[in-house]
């Protein structure tokens, strides 16, 4: 007993939450009464309902395999897909390529004379390329390919014999000016030894000697044989190199590999990097001096980088990674624009404004304020029994969107247990941040009944460019004045937490030419001071938007404290 | 007892003062109240609702002081506790019922659901609306309104009530059985303070009253006892008779009366400084007439042409 | 008002109300109305006289239908920011930057002339909705609030006429700031430039498919948010629940595109189904894969909708405070 004497269990404390529940119960059944209300939190089922439908569309659909590396397409129409082509390093492009493919004939350059030789005369049975006065004992007519292959045409008459310009009596320059690249003039038999002299410019074949002039080039060599390459079906060359990781034991296996996780992986199971490398081409572009390998960077146990060379591991196998990097897009950016910028403005907009400033317009805060409760305990209760509304819906629509999507979601299990604390997580992020937008409508709304309208729609909106602009890049310092930046953070956090391995899908999804969007909707926590760690970001980003919370909520006390109400 | 155990008043106002800008709306009033109904009377505008804001908190007086309960009411809501409060604002929550609305509201004094669902149906009962109290508020008259509001006022069995215009907009039946109301707490000894600019609602409560004008306090005290000290006006006496002329005649010669006049016909002015001796001659003058006497009336007694004669004191 | 009316008040003819007799007990007023017999004024200045009253409030508040101070001044701030490419026009002529960096951003080209009305960001981000939402917030809801709307329905006003005037009165000051700031922009341009009647003739359809763009989307934001005035209690739901259309409706097909690859809901957006025609119509390629029409269809069901909604909303308009 006190000395009032009422029973201990009739204090101030059990008093207390009494009123509490009798505010908050009053609230919720304000809310309940307003048409708008159930509209905004309806629009929240349906937009919930709609990206749901999205999703099992996009399930359906999207795991057919994709040719990620897009070597499966046969462009210039030869018959042989270009991952074929690029094996055997002909070309797949329209304008050459048909000319090129797998067995086809290859020229072999042998030898060259450039600007810089000595001995500037040569005689042999070649394919010439360059410009050189052409003593010819034997010429190819038929050596011929297309126009701006530079080809000579020497314009046989029935006889076999050329018919080209008369350059015999020209003189030096003007040779070399007027007769131009694919062209040849004919100097005639000058020494009379039965053979003929020409000047040729380009490309051609023949029997003879030629003499290069000073600073002209000209090089030579032969074509191989063509043989017979049956043409692989384009099918091969789709999900043909999927991730390969390498174990201590030098077995290639399962990806990221259990025992050796950084270090060198990857093997090219198509053969396209490798055959270029056979060709001599640059194949290491991570540099470090590994032809056609994978280098996996990791930090405290957690794969943080990959980078690739070229042509590796390019062409993986949808339905192992596309599936579940879709799945985490889908969680992270649901959680991100639909949860926390859009269910999170909106709804505080609708529903938090007038929770004070609406019973003052109305007349009826005299009813409330006529009983034994303090002003600032008022604005608590009513925030918490806006909250008790919003933030239970918001908990809940998480819940249930995450439960269904994570039926629906790839994976062994009939339900994927490991995304509902990633949901839960954005339920609260989104709770957060009606409890946030909530006090600060509400202080505005108390602080300028006229007015304040307006600021929060200016603030709505500097909200909803910030979350924007914090979703693709968390690290701009300006966008973490604002309240969606902590939050986002915090759905970045929780992610990090329940799923560890997302930095590594990240970077297998940028490494190995996914490009889902994983690693747009979703990077490292930044504000983690420095220890890297996903809880610690966590906490900051709760208890900043704990304390915007609270600090408004006080400023919000001390006006409506000062506040005569008429 | 010493000072400091004395029991303090309901309601201490200790020369308040309270302007918007220009306009004054409490001009140092100081008023002490305990026990039994009083009426706060004054035309509109005269800062009845002012004072009543004053003493509940919702306004902080620019000087002096207001206590209830030796309590500050801006700074602390304790007494509220003790306080019932009928504002003169017209709006509930529409949606609800009767019964649900006084719960609430008595749970915010921290009652449990089942302690307030108890008390709600006694002080429903008691403002008479038991059969009606399963009703939304949206449907009800504008009397049975301001009995909910009473009813919300009174759930917590408080000592003092405060009740702004409780019969404004009220049919007379309404008004009858409010006004029983009011009655009836003041029998039970709370302290009770009516506003109201309407004479006769108060004349019809109680006798102690206050009255305000340009937020200033005019009068204070017994209806009656304030009449008298006003007595250097002349008072009226007004009778109904079949032939005012020849009773004008019997009355004229009498000492107290100084004068007589006709306002219609049929009817006789008597105007006199002495209202108490007037009145013992009449039943003598009447008798002796012969005439048949319809009505007499004094005018003056009530608070209209008290308030008019305060007033033009006052101005 | 006097001569829209038709109607002076009749004070300087008879009295209209007569004392007939004064009796003991009461009094009994001889009750004689005098009918007015004048001429009504013309249909239009009935209508111009609601139009004006809306328009000229931006300017006054005397007299006129009264517009906030802040938000007089947030229309007045993004007025004055869809104007800002005329600087830097003037800037590029200072300077002779032909072609240039000033030139390239600010100069008049397919892609500015779009982006002047159609832009995201910051004109449809930031300034044309919340323009719309501050202008059209309290047009219908404040007659519903304090019940004003009797005092044009008890005039020789049809709720056709009321609607339509309400509607211009919205478009005007829209099509003031969106469409004068863009007119403003290309003679500004072209002034500053010194350019010729051949430039003129090269660029004037461009201009004028511009201009269109503009009048479409000045239409489409009226109609959705005069619709939600009309169904609102209060100007701030109708402002936020045009923001919440236009931005809501954005995100969320912008978040569809982004994680599902396609632009298939855009149609639902306001705002893209817009910029995908103002793209058509400045002959711009177009970003968005689904084809144009779609998004003509849904701009035509927008207004539609919207316009349905208003007029069925205010023909059953009750004349008293709601």
């Amino acid at each position: 007993m006190d000395k009032q004497g009422r029973d201990l269990a009739e204090t101030v404390w059990t008093r207390l939450d009494r009123k509490a529940g009798a505010i908050i119960e009053l609230t919720v059944r304000q809310l309940r009464h307003r048409l708008s209300t159930w509209v905004v939190l309806g629009v929240g089922i349906m937009l919930m309902a709609l990206l749901l439908i999205f999703y099992v569309d996009s399930v359906r659909e999207s795991f057919e395999p994709i040719d990620n590396d897009g070597d499966s397409v046969d462009e210039d129409g030869d018959g042989y897909p270009r991952g074929q082509e690029e094996k055997y390093g002909t070309s797949d492009y329209f304008w050459n390529g048909a000319s090129e493919y797998p067995g086809s004939s290859a020229y072999v350059p042998e030898s060259y004379i450039d600007a810089n030789d000595q001995v500037r005369t040569i005689y042999e049975n070649k394919s010439w390329e360059g410009a050189a006065f052409f003593e010819a004992t034997w010429i190819d007519y038929n050596y011929s390919g297309e126009q701006w292959d530079s080809h000579i045409n020497w314009r046989p008459d029935d006889n076999g014999e050329p018919q080209l310009t008369d350059c015999s009596d020209w003189d030096l320059d003007r040779v070399l000016n007027r007769i131009s690249w694919g062209e040849a003039c004919d100097m005639g038999d000058g020494d009379e030894d039965g053979r003929n002299t020409y000047y040729a410019a380009g490309k051609w074949r023949g029997e003879g000697t030629n003499t290069v002039l000073e600073g002209g080039f000209l090089q030579w060599g032969y074509w191989t044989e063509e043989f017979y390459v049956a043409p692989d079906p384009k099918e091969m060359y789709i999900n043909e190199d999927g991730i390969d990781c390498i174990d201590l034991d030098g077995q290639i296996g399962d990806c990221p590999s259990e025992d050796r996780l950084s270090g060198s992986h990857g093997f090219d199971d198509d053969g396209d990097c490798l055959a270029a490398a056979e060709r001599g081409e640059f194949v290491d572009e991570n540099g470090n001096g590994i032809l056609c390998d994978v280098i996996w960077r990791t930090s405290n146990g957690v794969v943080i980088g990959i980078t690739a060379d070229y042509n590796v591991d390019e062409d993986l196998d949808e339905q192992e990674y596309t599936g579940e990097l879709g799945h985490r897009m889908f969680v992270i950016a649901v959680g991100k624009m639909a949860f926390v910028i859009l269910l999170g403005l909106f709804i505080p907009l609708f529903l938090s404004l007038g929770l004070v400033r609406d019973e003052t317009e109305n007349g009826t805060l005299h009813l409330l304020l006529s009983k034994p409760i303090n002003r600032s305990e008022f604005i608590a209760y009513r925030l918490m029994g806006y909250l008790a509304v919003s933030g239970t819906y918001v908990i809940a629509l998480a819940l249930l969107v995450g439960i269904v999507a994570s039926v629906l979601g790839p994976g062994d299990s009939i339900i994927r247990l490991s995304d509902l604390p990633v949901w839960l997580g954005i339920g609260i992020a989104t709770t957060l941040v009606l409890a946030a937008y909530g006090s600060l409508f509400n202080t505005l709304g108390l602080i300028s009944p006229k007015y304040g309208v307006y600021i929060c729609i200016l603030f709505g909106i500097w909200e909803f460019t910030m979350g924007s602009f914090s979703i693709v890049n968390p690290n701009w310092t300006v966008s973490s004045v604002s309240v969606s930046h902590w939050a986002l953070q915090m759905i970045d956090a929780v992610v990090l937490m329940a799923w560890p391995d997302t930095i590594q899908w990240s970077a297998i999804d940028e490494a190995f030419g996914i490009y889902s969007g994983l690693s747009f909707f979703w990077q490292p926590p930044v504000h983690t001071l420095g220890t890297q760690s996903a809880a610690v970001s966590l906490l900051i980003s709760t208890v900043v938007l704990l304390l915007f919370t609270f600090s408004f909520v006080f400023v919000g006390k001390s006006v409506f404290n000062r506040r005569e109400i008429m | 007892m010493t000072i400091a155990e004395q029991k303090p008043p309901a309601v201490l106002i200790d020369q308040a003062s309270k302007w918007y800008g220009q306009v004054i709306g409490i001009n140092e009033v100081s008023l002490a109240i305990d026990g039994g109904v009083t009426g706060i009377l004054g035309p509109n505008g005269a800062g009845k609702s002012t004072l009543f804001k004053m003493m509940m908190g919702r306004i902080k007086p620019n000087q002096g002081s207001v206590r209830l309960f030796g309590v500050d009411p801006w700074t602390n809501t304790s007494p509220y506790r003790r306080v019932g409060y009928v504002s003169e604002s017209e709006k509930l929550y529409e949606w609800m019922t009767a019964l649900d609305f006084v719960t609430t509201l008595a749970r915010l004094h921290g009652m449990t659901r089942e302690e307030a669902t108890d008390r709600s149906k006694h002080v429903l009962e008691f403002v008479g609306l038991t059969d009606v109290m399963h009703k939304e508020l949206g449907k009800y008259s504008k009397g049975m309104r301001q009995r909910v509001k009473i009813a919300h006022a009174l759930v917590h069995d408080p000592d003092l009530i405060v009740l702004d215009e409780p019969l404004h907009g009220c049919d007379p039946i309404a008004r009858t059985s409010i006004m029983s109301v009011i009655r009836e707490l003041g029998r039970q000894g709370k302290t009770v303070l009516v506003s109201s600019h309407i004479l006769e609602e108060i004349e019809r409560i109680t006798e102690q009253i206050v009255i305000l004008h340009n937020g200033r306090l005019l009068a204070i005290g017994n209806l009656h006892a304030i009449r008298d000290m006003l007595d250097k006006h002349p008072h009226r006496i007004l009778i109904n008779c079949e032939d005012p002329r020849s009773m004008a005649g019997l009355f004229v010669s009498q000492d107290p009366v100084f004068g007589v006049r006709f306002p219609s016909e049929g009817q006789l002015e008597i105007q006199t400084n002495d209202l108490s001796a007037a009145h013992s001659l009449l039943p003598s003058i009447v008798v002796s007439s012969n005439q048949k006497i319809t009505s007499i009336e004094n005018p003056d007694d009530n608070l209209e042409s008290l308030l008019g004669y305060l007033i033009r004191e006052a101005s | 008002m006097e001569v829209a009316f038709g109607a002076g008040d009749g004070d300087d003819e008879a009295t209209a109300i007569v004392a007939r007799s004064e009796a003991s007990l009461g009094t009994i007023f001889e009750q004689s109305y005098r009918p007015w017999r004048g001429e009504l004024g013309p249909r239009w200045m009935r209508n111009y006289a609601i139009y004006r009253h809306h328009v000229y409030g931006v300017f006054t508040g005397k007299g006129h239908r009264q517009y906030h101070p802040m938000v007089r001044l947030m229309i007045l701030v993004i007025f004055l920011g869809s104007l800002t490419p005329i600087p830097m026009l003037f800037l590029s002529s200072l300077f002779g930057d032909d072609g240039g960096f000033f030139d390239k951003m600010w100069g008049i080209n397919r892609y500015n002339l779009w982006g002047q009305v159609l832009g995201y960001f910051p004109r449809n981000l930031c300034m044309w909705p919340l323009l719309t939402a501050i202008v059209v917030g309290g047009m219908i809801s404040d007659d519903r609030q304090h019940g004003t709307s009797a005092i044009y329905f008890s005039r020789p006003v049809s709720r056709l006429d009321y609607t339509a005037m309400k509607y211009a009165s919205v478009a005007v000051i829209l099509g003031f700031v969106i469409v004068f700031s863009y007119f403003a922009y290309y003679t500004s341009a072209i002034v500053f430039k010194g350019e010729g009647w051949a430039y003129l003739s090269d660029t004037l359809p461009m201009f004028l498919s511009g201009i269109l763009a503009g009048v479409i989307l000045v239409i489409t934001y009226t109609s959705i948010g005069l619709a939600l005035s009309s169904i609102s209690q209060s100007r701030f739901f109708a402002a936020i629940g045009f923001l919440s259309i236009i931005y809501g409706t954005k995100i969320v097909s912008q978040l569809v595109e982004w994680t599902f690859e396609t632009t298939f809901l855009y149609v639902i957006s306001p705002y893209d189904c817009l910029a995908h025609l103002g793209q058509l119509l400045l002959g711009l390629p177009l970003n968005y894969e689904h084809p144009v029409s779609f998004s003509i269809v849904s701009l035509i069901a927008m207004n539609g909708i919207s316009i349905w909604i208003l007029v069925s909303r205010v023909s059953s308009l009750e004349v008293t405070r709601e």
